[in-house]
């Protein structure tokens, strides 16, 4: 099967700061493939401009075999986006943002009710959908945002850092999500720093760092191509 | 459309919160208790007032004009047997504000035709302007005496003459044109009273703006601040949508507020002007008819549209300065330009004649796109449909602009990294 998605020498500049400097990966149909890399690396920047959120500089990225330049309202039909900082509408109670999101992909009331269905199972907060999001806590307000970016069953998930601020037991509970919905067709692009996470998430890693892929693979060849024990030493040994 | 409508919702929904709502009733509330107590005070000072009274003369000369104060609805406190510092003293006592003395030899003076004179006292206990009619209405009560005293003089001096016409020999019937038609009515009347009428104009369209304005300011604001911009941007409908949603959600809500408060405010007005003014308003009326200075149907949907054209320009503008802002905060700040661009044609408007000023100050005027709804109504009397329909074209063509720079920020990195550069910054150097 052709790939989701197709990066190739995709670079982005800030004004006259190199965010990414010819970035390579592809994703491909049903799996989960993760970007890896310290802070400032451009794994955020990456995640945008798949998005449609930022122009992409040099480079092509065909999604679907589409060119990805000139239909970005056919991309945001078929992905969707975690950002790392998010937030739902305080205002709207969980259930109705839910809806609201929906609404959007749904072509009809009855896909509309499934696609929230959905995402009430996803985020098992029960009977706290009926209160405002306001109110939820920081792992709550994570749980539906990641509902409603997986309730759609999307083409494409974008996830940037899906357990970011979240406690260990919250953060697991994330991971579990993820593994979970993800099958029925849907790929997921997410991004994090936690080395540890991404072998239990990922079925593919690219290594990233100041805006260039290091190394890729699928964790159990990193490890074996780097003789490390785990992904932290991997990335360890791929930076010299 | 679907999509359109389910954001359009959101957004109006977002908006008509419980303080927006809290926040308008507690206005009409106020407006109308305000209202209600100066109208209040009006019929207290419009009412039966007490005057203190001292007459050291007790001539019929006096006594007519004790008893002429009395039939223009004064009630008078005699105070007798007193010296006039006793009379001062009494009288500070008291609740009068006025004390009105009248020196012996008043009446002879009179009869002896030299001067006369009476002193009055105010007691200023209050300085409201209302507070201070009273001696106002003293003062209208001693001409209306010197007329008929003078005519009478001139009559038992002249007769055989009409004492009228020898006080003012020459008299004036005063006309005005505007364009074809005429009236009989002065000139600083009318520009008195088209005044009047254009004043609700820039108070119904600094309202609108401000709210609407500020309405779509805190609607990009607080998408921002609230961290759910980015998922709105990456949800499959346009750009233009998005921004359309917004401005139209602040334009409604906006108007509707903009209303309730004009309501509250007319409520007020009508309390404290009360009959008297509605009188006067419809002899006004008649002239205005006369000349032609009245707004027809097609006046009203040219004013109208000239409204329209300004809130929308004052929503884009607005909608620009919300995606610059970083916050709330600083977007509430940002407002303060577009006000001042309200304020200025106002302003010039209450003092300037538009049409007369320099030539770089009517361009500067003309320039700033509300200027043009404050300037319909004049332009409608005097026949100016080039200017009119010159301002509505040129107030469409900044929205244009406005909107296709607005949708080009949406669809542009700026809206994500304006906010994002100081924060980022940081996270690197740390
Ligand atoms: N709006 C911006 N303006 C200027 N430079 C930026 C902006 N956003 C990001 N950068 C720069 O681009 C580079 C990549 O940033 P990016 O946010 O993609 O990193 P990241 O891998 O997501 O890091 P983190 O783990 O901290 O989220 C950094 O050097 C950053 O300083
Ligand atoms: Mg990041």
């Amino acid at each position: 099967m052709d790939n989701v998605l197709t990066v190739k020498g995709l670079k982005k500049t800030y004004g006259k700061q190199m965010a990414l400097a010819g970035i390579d990966f592809e994703v491909r149909p049903g799996e989960v493939f993760a970007l890896i890399g310290p802070n400032g690396a451009g794994k955020t920047t990456t995640l945008r401009i798949i998005a449609t959120l930022l122009t992409p500089g040099d480079g092509t990225i065909s999604f679907l075999n589409h060119d990805f330049r000139k239909e970005p309202d056919l991309v945001r039909e078929k992905i969707s986006y975690l950002p790392e900082e998010a937030g739902a509408y305080k205002n709207m109670k969980g259930l109705d943002y839910l809806h609201f999101m929906a609404n959007f992909y749904a072509r009809t009331p009855e896909e509309e009710k499934a696609f929230v269905d959905r995402a009430v199972e996803i985020t098992e907060l029960g009977d706290r959908l009926k209160t405002k999001v306001g109110t939820y806590s920081k792992g709550m307000t994570r749980k539906i945002l990641l509902a409603r970016a997986l309730m759609t069953k999307p083409v494409l998930a974008i996830l940037d850092e899906p357990t970011s601020g979240l406690d260990v037991l919250n953060a697991l509970e994330v991971r579990e999500i993820v593994r979970r919905y993800v099958k029925e067709g849907t790929s997921v692009l997410l991004s994090s720093h936690n080395m540890l996470e991404i072998e239990f998430l990922s079925d593919r890693v690219a290594l990233i760092d100041k805006g260039r892929i290091l190394d890729s693979g699928t964790p159990a060849e990193l490890k074996e191509r780097h003789q490390a024990k785990n992904m932290e030493e991997v990335f360890r040994s791929s930076l010299r | 459309m679907k999509k359109f409508l389910n954001l359009l919702k959101k957004e109006i929904k977002e908006l008509v919160n419980v303080q927006l709502i809290v926040s308008l009733a507690f206005t009409l509330l106020l407006f109308n208790f305000v209202g209600q107590m100066s109208r209040k005070e009006v019929q207290k000072a419009i009412g039966v007032q007490t005057i203190s009274a001292l007459d050291l003369d007790g001539s019929a000369s006096s006594q007519a004009i004790l008893a002429g104060l009395e039939s223009a609805r004064f009630k008078i406190e005699r105070i007798e047997e007193k010296t006039k510092e006793q009379a001062i003293d009494i009288a500070r006592g008291g609740e009068s504000k006025l004390l009105l003395v009248i020196p012996s030899g008043f009446g002879d003076s009179l009869k002896d035709f030299k001067p006369s004179q009476i002193e009055t006292y105010s007691y200023m206990r209050s300085f409201s302007l209302i507070g201070a009619r009273g001696s106002a209405i003293v003062r209208g009560v001693i001409s209306a005496l010197n007329n008929v005293l003078s005519d009478s003089f001139l009559k038992e001096k002249l007769p055989g003459l009409d004492p009228a016409s020898l006080k003012n020999p020459i008299k004036s019937k005063d006309f005005v044109i505007v364009q074809k038609r005429m009236a009989e009515a002065s000139a600083s009347e009318v520009a008195g009273m088209v005044s009047s009428q254009s004043l609700l104009i820039p108070v119904v369209l600094m309202m609108i703006v401000i709210y609407s304005s500020q309405m779509v300011i805190s609607a990009v604001a607080m998408e921002k601040q609230n961290k759910t911009l980015e998922t709105l941007l990456t949800v499959p409908i346009r750009r233009t949508s998005i921004i359309t949603a917004k401005m139209l959600a602040a334009g409604l809500v906006g108007l509707l507020s903009a209303g309730i408060y004009m309501f509250g405010f007319k409520s007020f007005m009508g309390g404290i002007g009360g009959d008297e003014l509605k009188a006067a308003a419809s002899q006004g009326g008649a002239v205005m008819r006369q000349l032609g200075l009245y707004f027809d149907t097609s006046g009203y949907l040219i004013l109208g549209a000239s409204l329209f054209l300004a809130i929308l320009v004052a929503l884009a503008l607005a909608m620009i300065l919300g995606v610059l802002a970083e916050d709330f905060r600083s977007a509430q700040s940002m407002l303060m330009p577009l006000m001042f661009m309200v304020m200025i044609p106002y302003f010039i408007s209450l003092f300037a004649d538009i049409n007369t000023v320099s030539l770089p100050i009517k361009i500067f005027i003309l320039a700033i796109p509300f200027s043009h709804p404050f300037l319909v109504s004049q332009n409608l009397y005097l026949g100016n449909y080039g200017m009119i329909f010159g301002g509505l074209a040129y107030m469409l063509v900044v929205f244009t602009v406005l909107v296709v720079f607005a949708a080009r920020i949406f669809s542009s990195d700026k809206i994500l990294t304006m906010k994002l550069r100081i924060g980022k910054k940081r996270t690197v150097v740390a």
